[in-house]
């Protein structure tokens, strides 16, 4: 039966290595935004040749599951680069991870980018204002509005995801619980504690982005 | 003495196969109001935002005082100087939602002009009080009406101090009881002696404040002089069917 007492010891064990997990997801977020930045914007403003590059590898990130990518990244092209048999699963897990979100997050703000109407930019134009003025006074403020609640999900996504790394092995949560399980076998109370304390952390963040959002609702 | 200030000649605008402007060939004055009237779709507008290069003609050239800018052959530099002499009022007020009354009318002075904020600021609230604005300056667009909204634009628009200002059809997204109040606003500009070209479907209005009255069907003027000449005159059978059809 449920042993209750076993998976309250267990929570405290698990959530010992949510700093791997939070480390991976704030590494991977903070790489990922850079990502979606860049893409979204040679995307909005149809960059030659790399905008055909860039919607191949979002239309491949998108359409590809992540652990085919980790185990192509880790296993496949380690194969052939020494520099990715040197890696460390950390970096490993944080490169495929921010190239996948990355390529989610640019999706968000090329949306936010062009929910800022062309009127705006019209108007802008004819006051004399240059693109970039146009860009970073006018369009940027109104597209962090809008892109803020799809890129808070695409960072929970990528707390979910981090628990993947323990399939290259990422001592992370996945990781305790398979230690405490080989132990005890109460595989049932071990992963209740695992969902448990991911729950309680996805729970934070949407609580955080609740109250971002609201506090940009109220600036106009 | 009427001065020449706005030159296009032999301008035209294709869209795809369709043309819009065919060999247009105006002089327009300063200090005068000039309206632009006629049907949908024959150009207004496209003749309007070719001014200042918000549309790109095909053909032909575009001079304001003494920056010309020649469709054919153009840099950034000359469609930036040709826009430095006027200033656009549109349709659907395009206010910068991100920020107030006040900030919309600064910020032009603030980027493009390079304005200390304090003497931004003063200039701002000039024009916001000529256009009876000023009560509501910190207001975000979202918390102003139509007609509101609209006055901030046509202040935003002044307060760069343009040679001309342009507007286009700035009373048509308006519920029929907020046209009065921007309509006298421009009323009020036309009698300050603020040049003007006005695309308009409010003909009465033309009537009365227009120096000049252009009428546009399919993609030519089709008629051009005062007021009376042009819709108590009625010389012209598309112009007489039109007039018919707005309810003179």
């Amino acid at each position: 039966m449920f042993k209750f007492d076993y998976f309250l010891y267990c929570i405290p064990q698990i959530a010992a290595r949510l700093d791997v997990t939070l480390e991976l997801t704030f590494v991977s977020a903070a790489l990922a935004l850079l990502i979606g930045v860049l893409v979204a914007m040679i995307a909005t403003y149809k960059v030659k040749v790399l905008y055909p590059i860039t919607r191949v590898y979002v239309s491949f990130m998108r359409g590809t599951p992540v652990v085919a990518q980790l185990y192509f990244f880790y296993f496949g092209m380690a194969v052939y680069s020494t520099a990715i048999r040197d890696m460390t699963p950390m970096v490993a897990v944080s490169i495929v991870m921010s190239l996948n979100v990355g390529a989610f997050m640019s999706e968000s703000i090329r949306g936010a980018l062009l929910s800022v109407d062309e009127g705006q930019r019209e108007a802008a134009a004819s006051l004399g204002m240059t693109n970039a003025q146009t860009f970073w006074r006018i369009v940027v403020p109104q597209a962090v509005r809008v892109a803020l609640p799809p890129l808070f999900n695409d960072v929970i996504n990528l707390i979910k995801m981090s628990s993947l790394s323990f399939m290259i092995g990422v001592p992370d949560i996945m990781g305790a619980a398979k230690i405490l399980g080989a132990n005890s076998f109460r595989y049932f109370e071990i992963y209740a504690a695992v969902m448990l304390v991911y729950w309680i952390v996805i729970l934070a963040f949407s609580a955080l982005s609740k109250w971002l959002q609201r506090r940009c609702e109220q600036m106009y | 003495m009427a001065e020449a200030l706005i030159r296009v000649e032999h301008l035209y605008k294709s869209f795809g196969d369709t043309d819009v402007l065919k060999d247009i060939n105006l002089t327009l004055n300063r200090n005068e109001v000039t309206a632009i009237i006629g049907p949908s779709g024959t150009g207004k507008s496209t003749l309007l935002r070719c001014l200042d290069y918000l549309t790109v003609p095909t053909r032909g050239k575009v001079t304001i005082e003494n920056d010309t800018v020649d469709a054919e052959s153009y840099t950034k530099a000359d469609v930036a100087a040709l826009r430095k002499h006027s200033a656009m009022v549109f349709q659907s007020y395009n206010l910068f939602k991100n920020k107030t009354a006040l900030g919309n009318v600064m910020e032009p002075l603030v980027t493009v002009q390079r304005m200390p904020k304090a003497q931004a600021e003063e200039r701002a609230l000039k024009y916001l009080d000529v256009v009876g604005m000023t009560e509501r300056k910190d207001f975000y667009p979202s918390k102003l009406s139509g007609g509101q909204q609209q006055r901030v634009g046509i202040a935003r628009a002044l307060a760069v101090e343009p040679n001309v200002l342009l507007l286009d059809e700035p009373t048509s997204a308006l519920d029929p009881q907020l046209v009065g109040e921007v309509l006298a606003t421009i009323r009020k500009l036309a009698d300050m002696g603020m040049t003007m070209v006005l695309v308009t479907h409010e003909i009465h209005f033309a009537h009365d404040v227009a120096d000049r009255i252009i009428f546009m069907d399919r993609g030519v003027v089709a008629a051009d002089g005062t007021p009376a000449e042009v819709i108590d005159g009625r010389g012209n059978e598309r112009l007489n069917e039109f007039l018919s059809f707005v309810n003179h």
